[in-house]
Parts: C-alpha cells; structure tokens; sequence
C-alpha cells in the first residue's frame, strides 16, 4: 500500500488538475511549428505520385529559378554526401531522398528551400521528375511469389522476404494439436492504421556556422536516441548537436522514428547556414510517416471438450512496406508479439511471423502499444471468443475456466515471458458485475425472439509494457534504461528532469507527484523538464507505456538517494544519531519525539547554508534505471452493442473498462488515459484504415477518408479497476497509456460477432463500417 | 485505380456521320472536356493533353491516344490513351472501345467501354469521386459529341486549334461529384 500524503502534498493517488493544462487550455503552448527563428527558411518535400517507378530524371532547374527559391536538393546530391539512406531501428535502411527508384506513393523524392513557405510549395510543383511505371506489389500474400516483382534491389537477398521469427515449441504445440478434441481458428487481419497525432511531424534545423552547433526543435518522442542517430549518421560531434522536443502535441508512436524530412531540414541548414524550418501537411503526415499494425494473423487454440486449452499455434504474415522501419528496439523482429498466449495458462504454444516488403509506406510502429502487443492482444482474445462459440460456452466462462490463476504469479508463459502479478478473474468480475452481465445476456436472448441485434463483447488483455531490461532491449546498441535528475534548490523547491518525453500524458504533474511523495516537497514546488537533451539525463524517451516503468521508476529512486542525503543533514542538524531519525512525508523526527524535527525544506537550506562535516554541498541525485523485468497491467473491458438491421450501424450502448495497472500516481490521469485509448481503439475498430487499391494508391490518406472520432462517435466510457502492485517496481506502479488501445479493439469486435454469432457469424475484420455489416446481414437474408 | 465505365446514348444522326467524328481521335477530342490533340505522330497516333481539375488539384496529363483497333465495317473503334502529369501528380490511361448501332428510325446507338486506370493524387480521392468524375466527364461529352454533330464538317484540327481548352471547372465538378454521391446515398 501506498502511504497517502496530504492534499498540499499531493504525492501519490492524488488526482491533482494537470500542471501543464494552464498554458495548453490558454493557447500557450510551445510546438514545433512556433518556434520562429531570425532568418528562418521553409522547406517542401516534392513526393512520388507512384507506388513502385523507376526514377530517370528529376530536374530541379525551372523550380532554382524561381525568385525566393534558395536551394533544391534530390536524392542524387544526397547520394554524393552518403546521406541518400538512413539505418531505421529495425536493422534495415530507408531513402532519405528517393534515388533509382520510388517504393511507394508519396515517397520523398525532393526538398525544396525557399524564403516563405508558399514558395517553397510552388516551387515544388515545378520540379520536373521522369518516372517509369513498374509493377507494383500490394497485397502481402503475393510478396514471396516467385513472379511478384522485387521491391528492393539495393539488398543482397533477391526476394522481398524481411525475416522469419519464430518462438515457443512447434513440435510439441503439433502434437498436442493432433490429438486434442476441440481445434478453434481464427483468421484476423489487424488493418494499417495511423495514429494520426494532431500535431504533424515537424523540425526546425539552425546550424550556427559561427558556433559549430546544430540545434534541432522536433516533434521528437525520443530525443537523446534522436541526437545519437543524428550524430551517427551525420558525422557531427554529439556534444554539437542539440535536440529539443518542445510541447508536443501527441505521438503515440508516430514520432518516434526519424524521418527523411528531419534529415533535409537538417542537411539544408547545414548547406545554407540559416534555419530551416519543415512542417508536414496532414496527408503527409497520414500518407508517409509511421502506420500501424497490417498484420495477417491466424490463432488457432487446442482445447479439450470442457474448454481447457491445451495449446495455442500462431501464424503471421506482417507487413511492413517498402522499407522495414518498424520503431521497435527489441531484439524480436515481432517485437512482443509472443505475448499473443494472453492472460490465459497454456502448457505450450508456438509462433511464427513471417516479415514482407510492399509497395507501402514504411512503419510499423507501435501506436499507443508495446511492439506488436496490440495485435497480440486482439488476436487471442478473438480466438478465444471463436472457441467459445464452438464449444457452445459462455466466453465469460471459458476465460475465467483458463484464466493464469492468481497464486501462480510470477508466471512463466509458454513463450517466455516472466509475468510480473496479476489477478484476471478479479478484474473481470468487477467488470462483468458493473455493466450487469446476467441480466445482460437475459436481455440479449430476449431481444434475439424478437429478432433484434445485440451483442456483448469481452476482451480480459494481458499488456506487456516498460521497455525495457537490458536483457532484451536496445536501440542501436544502447540499453532502454531510462533515469531522472533531481535539484534541490534551496528554498526547498525542485526541478527534476527526465530522459522521457510527454507528448500529452502529464508528466508535468505525475513525476512531480512521485518526488512529492518520496521527499514531501509539495507537487506544487516541483518543476518537471523534459526535452532538451542539453539539460535532462540521457533517456530513450516516451512510447510504450515505459515512462512510469522506467523514468518513473528512476525519479523515486533519485528522491530516495536524496532522501538519504537528507537524513545525514536532519542528523546533524538534530544532534543525533541516522538511527534515531523517522521519516514521514516532508520531515525527520527523533524517534519518540515528533517535536524534534526537520523539514525536508530546513534540510534543504542546510544543504548549502549548514553543511555538516565531510559532506558535499547542495541536495541532488541523478538515477539510471535498468528495469529488472517488464510490466504487466491487464485488465477486463465489456462492451455491448445494439445493431440497426436496416442500414448495418453499431451503437455502442455500453462501454465498461476495468484495468489493473498497479498502484496509480494520479487517478484522474489514469482515467483521462483510458477514455483516450478507448476512443483511438473505437476509431481502430469501426472508422480507420490506410488501404491501398492495387495501384498502389493510397485509400485513406486524408481525413476524408481515414475518419477520426468526435464527440458524436464516441460512447461514454465506464471505468473502474483493481489494483495488483508490480512486485519489482519501486513504487508497484505498471504504466496504463496503451492498455486502453491494446484491450479495447477485441472487445468492439466480440461485441458485433456476438451480436451477429446466431446467424453463424465467427469474425469481422477491422474497420467494421455499417457497410460491411450490412453486407453481411444481406448474405444471411436479415432485413429491417 | 481502375475503374470501368459502360455508356451508351442514341443520336438523331445517321451512322455514316456519327462513324466519321467516332474514328477521328482529332474529331472525338473536341468533345472530351479540357482535352485537346496536339500532334499527328502517324497514321494512327496522335499526341495530346487533358486537363482534369478536382477540387484543388489540377492534374495536366500530356500523352499519347493510339488507335488499337479502327473496323469500319463493324463501326468499332479501340482507343489506348495514356498520358503522365507534367507536375509529376500521377499517370492516367484508358483503354476505350466505342461501338455503333444504326437504329431503324434511322438514329445511331452510341456504346461505349472504357477501362480507365488512374495513378497517383488524383486516385487517392478514391472510387467515390472518380466515378462521379468520370461520370460528369462522360456526360459533358455525350452533349458535347451530339453539338458536334450537328455542326458543319470542318477541319478538325482547326476547330481544336481555335477552341479555348477549358478544363471542367473545379467547383462545378467538385459539387456535382457531391450531389451524385449524396442522391446515391438517398
């Protein structure tokens, strides 16, 4: 349990208004796009128009002539600086700037520079690029067919073959499947989708010709690995780089990789020695940078007559596009997709991916998810519901019957994953008894006399988050620690900073919390810097739900290093022995005498007014945490649905979540967490898609078509939890960011197949719009 | 994308004149909106330019229409147009038969088949608005080929020549898509 500290404190499960929201709801915010600097230039990227095109000429002279254009530059000049490619965090190289060929619609093939960003868009226009059709790949089943075209000549391997990765015991998995009573499957295809952030990507390069020093302001989730990369591939001395991410408004992944556009701001400042501004539009923005999921998955679970499951096969075609930049820094080409066996005990299981190139947009990046959690998460939790179709079973029933029973943590899964804690029937009997599960399906039998279409979805996910222990993460070699820097200022007010980077979650508030309930210094008093890789520690920043698990982690440790530092000073101040002294929340007292006391603020004017003997001046503490093990947070959504016959439209009628994600630093944070993951995973599963037609042309590329949710789309969400603390987290906290978004899908999906399952409906792929349930209410003769 | 579209429409006219516009890409160009031909290349080839303006995209595809296939006899025509933006925003091709019926009360029966296949900007407003924009493009021509008709045989090249390429506006077009889509959804 964790001691809760006064109001004026406000340290942890406070639910303290977010600190950051003051100059967001004013407008006062400082994105990329406003920094505005002396002398500042714009750059436009020319794109291809092609999927797949040989690239025979780009022409750059009529767009140089245009008054106000200062430079052009195409993948050619780049080629001569060896800045045409750039190493993506999957191990493979993506194009800068296209040269020999284009691999996908809106592949960059040019920057233009002008004075004012009109110019520049005009200038765009007039560069003059000769393309030969090729033929293009699209559907991901074809990439290994001998006759498909190849996508990438620039590799050794002569296919479109990415990697095959495979986990867990295939021999054994086959046997128990030859034998087992009951064999369910699924096909599911996760769709690409986008996390479609409200704020583009964008950058300001400013080479200071005079200084040496590059300075970059981006739309940067990670901005330590960003400077690193920069200083990798640039060549430029990483002590001259400087990376800061200023507000950001959103990420979700999206603005974790680095993008082409980044990299010729960056080489245009360096050319002309003045900043270089480059913001994308919002097609840019969907058509070209990082998209999730597109996996093609298959489930099928082994499970004896009763509904034991004895094994789970798992087989993947992944996607990838024409360049594997999948932001994903562990060491599985899947990411953590073998969590696919779910909250549920298997003797054993097996997973295969297989990784192929198309003629699409490079990604795979993991959109408010852990790598590949997402699909997994969806995946068994269809799979699960199929089987309890076949087997005529209650899927409420057939969950709990298969649940990993709570005395078994920690848990070793069949795929190797080392479960940190977790209680799965209590987060779902919370769940099933908030939204009145019984009388719910009463309602629903009723309801199918009359021939009216209700469904009830569950989705019990299992999350895997905190990237990561050293033992299985890296990002170019360096390990996903993440740390926190603490001053002491004083006066008895603080400033901490992180390597993690908000992008809206509230670390301006959370972190504070977590300082105001190590050391008592009200949250108030204590100023939270992310950003500006100049000033905070070294961090692989934020994405994954790893913040908490590890900046988070690193902050109470700092505080308690403090802490200790500020025992040693109350000692001294007291006149008497470490021993002696008791803490509670912002003072030391001598045992048995509460009036003897020092407050951490009279400590820490002490620090540098009072020091005692042998002791270093002033009160600071850096920490690098190297989590021990991952995180696990799980927790049981419930949806219902209604369907109108006529025109195939779901209501969401109810929506209950219920999470675990261990001890809370501020609950209202959490909950704003949950209803924004929530409302993404509605988008995934009944309006979004990037698709392509068979040109390779880009359906969804604008919000015409790739739909976000307002107010009007979206239900209203119920949310409840429990609480089962991380056993190796400092402060048992878990991270709760993606659960929303990895559990919530399933649950959508469950909920329509279970509304449709009597007419012999098994499963609906994503995105489910009322055309598609309306197609297939046709095909099983269901009319208004 | 690609995208089929079947048309077919009567004209007062008797077949042997109807034939002598439908077999002269020069003739037939005059009636497709904001298209012109700009070159003979030789027997059967012609160089060309289309202007199609969506919204706020204007794509100036130049190119080539070859006839494939001229049957006099059967009053069939097989046209392969292909053409590339000279902005770089895509390529467009389309593969035309036309065919021609006389009809007994001594009119002609207009068919046609397009396959049309379109690359790049323009094809990523989906299905939805290139069907309709096609549609529009198509009926502009149906009203444009009987005016056509209905004129004094000339030289064709001169008619093209002296018409201003107007291509079909963007507001005009961009609302007429809207009212197809919506009156479909009604």
């Amino acid at each position: 349990m964790i001691h809760k500290t006064s109001p004026e404190i406000g340290g942890m499960g406070h639910s303290i208004k977010r600190k950051e929201d003051l100059r967001f709801i004013q407008g006062k915010g400082n994105y990329v796009d406003d920094v505005n600097l002396p002398g500042m230039v714009y750059g436009q990227l020319v794109r291809s128009p092609y999927a797949h095109a040989r690239l025979k000429s780009v022409n750059t002279e009529k767009a140089k002539k245009l008054p106000g254009v200062l430079a052009v530059i195409a993948g050619e000049d780049l080629a001569k600086a060896n800045l045409a490619w750039m190493p993506t965090l999957s191990y493979d190289k993506q194009m800068v700037l296209a040269t020999g060929k284009v691999l996908f619609q809106s592949q960059e093939v040019a920057f233009v520079v002008a004075e004012d960003r009109y110019t520049a868009a005009d200038a765009a226009e007039l560069v003059e690029v000769e393309y030969e059709e090729l033929p293009v790949l699209v559907d991901p089943h074809k990439a290994l067919d001998p006759g498909a075209p190849l996508l990438r000549e620039d590799r050794e391997q002569k296919n479109n073959h990415i990697f095959h990765w495979e986990v867990g015991d295939r021999q054994a998995t086959e046997q128990v499947f030859q034998k087992a009573p009951v064999k369910a499957s699924v096909h599911a295809f996760f769709p690409r989708c986008h996390p479609a952030p409200l704020e583009t990507c964008g950058c300001v390069a400013d080479f200071n010709r005079a200084t040496g020093r590059l300075t970059v302001y981006m739309t940067s989730q990670a901005p330590h690995a960003h400077r690193t990369v920069f200083a990798l591939v640039g060549g430029i001395p990483e002590n001259n780089i400087r990376v800061i991410s200023p507000d950001i408004g959103g990420g979700f992944g999206n603005k974790v990789p680095v993008y082409p556009g980044y990299v010729c701001a960056i080489v245009a400042s360096l050319t002309l020695g003045v900043p270089v501004k480059w913001i994308e539009t919002r097609s840019e923005n969907l058509q070209s940078t990082g998209f999730a999921r597109d996996y093609h998955m298959t489930a099928e679970i082994a499970a004896d007559r009763d509904g034991k499951m004895q094994a789970l096969r798992v087989k993947t075609l992944a996607d990838h596009g024409a360049f594997n930049a999948a932001a994903q820094p562990t060491k599985f080409p899947a990411g953590l997709f073998s969590i696919c066996t779910g909250s549920y005990d298997y003797p054993t299981a097996f997973c295969e991916v297989d990784g192929v190139y198309t003629n699409k947009a490079p990604g795979g990046i993991a959109y408010r998810c852990s790598f590949r959690v997402t699909e997994a998460a969806y995946l068994i939790e269809r799979a699960v519901d199929v089987l309890a179709l076949d087997l005529k079973m209650d899927p409420a029933e057939l969950r709990r019957k298969n649940f990993i029973p709570a005395s078994k943590f920690p848990y070793k899964s069949s795929l190797g994953w080392t479960y940190d804690s977790g209680n799965y029937e209590a987060a779902m009997k919370v769940a099933l008894d908030k939204i009145g599960y019984e009388q719910l399906r009463k309602e629903q039998e009723e309801k199918r006399k009359k021939g009216e279409l209700m469904g009830i979805g569950i989705s019990s996910f299992t999350e895997i988050v905190g990237a990561g222990p050293a033992h299985t993460f890296d990002i170019l070699g360096i390990k996903m620690f993440d740390s926190c820097e603490i001053r002491i200022h004083p006066t008895g007010k603080a400033i901490a900073r992180m390597g993690t980077k908000s992008q809206g979650q509230g670390h301006e508030t959370t972190y504070a919390q977590i300082v105001a309930q190590e050391l008592g210094i009200p949250a108030a008093d204590v100023t939270i810097e992310e950003g500006d890789t100049d000033t905070a520690p070294y961090g692989l920043g934020t994405y994954a739900s790893r913040s908490t698990p590890t900046s988070g982690a690193a902050t109470a440790i700092a505080a308690r290093k403090i802490r200790d530092k500020a025992k040693k000073i109350a000692a001294y101040l007291l006149e008497c022995n470490e021993a002696d002294l008791e803490w509670e929340p912002g003072k030391f007292y001598v045992k048995g005498t509460p009036s003897k006391s020092k407050t951490i603020q009279e400590i820490a004017f002490a620090a540098y007014t009072n020091i005692p003997p042998g002791l270093e001046a002033g009160l600071e503490a850096v920490d690098y945490y190297d989590p021990p093990n991952l995180t696990f947070p799980f927790g049981t959504y419930v949806c219902v649905v209604d369907i109108d016959k006529g025109t195939g439209e779901v209501k969401v009628r109810r929506f209950v979540a219920v999470d675990d994600c261990g001890n809370i630093i501020n609950p209202m944070i959490v909950e704003g967490q949950i209803h924004g993951g929530l409302t993404e995973g509605l988008a995934i599963a009944f309006m979004q898609q990037i698709d392509y037609d068979e040109s390779g042309n880009i359906q969804g590329g604008s919000f015409q078509d790739y739909l976000l949710p307002t107010a009007v789309e979206t239900p209203h969400w119920e949310t409840d939890k429990t609480c089962t603390p991380s056993p190796h987290h400092p402060f048992g906290a878990k991270g709760v960011g993606e659960s929303p978004n990895v559990g919530s899908p399933a649950a959508f999906v469950n909920a329509v197949v279970d509304a449709l399952s009597h007419l012999g409906v098994k499963h609906i792929d994503m995105p489910i719009t009322p055309w598609k349930v309306w197609k297939v209410l046709q095909e099983k003769g269901v009319t208004a | 994308m690609a995208l089929k579209v079947e048309k077919t429409f009567e004209v007062p006219e008797p077949i042997d004149k109807v034939w002598e516009v439908l077999s002269d890409p020069r003739k037939v160009a005059t009636c497709v909106p904001g298209a012109q031909i700009t070159e003979q290349v030789d027997e059967k080839t012609y160089k060309g330019a289309i202007k199609v303006k969506v919204g706020p995209s204007i794509t100036d595809y130049t190119g080539e229409v070859h006839i494939v296939r001229l049957d006099a006899e059967n009053h069939e025509i097989e046209i392969l147009g292909k053409g590339q933006d000279v902005r770089g925003r895509g390529s467009a091709s389309m593969k035309m038969t036309g065919k021609l019926r006389a009809l007994p009360n001594g009119g002609t029966e207009v068919t046609s088949v397009s396959e049309i296949n379109v690359v790049g900007i323009l094809a990523q407003m989906g299905s939805r608005v290139i069907t309709e924009v096609s549609n529009i493009m198509f009926g502009e021509f149906t009203k444009n080929f009987q005016a056509r008709l209905r004129e004094p045989s000339g030289d064709p090249v001169e008619h093209a020549a002296g018409a201003q390429v107007t291509p079909i506006k963007a507001s005009s077009v961009a609302w007429q898509a809207t009212k197809g889509l919506l009156r479909r959804k009604s």
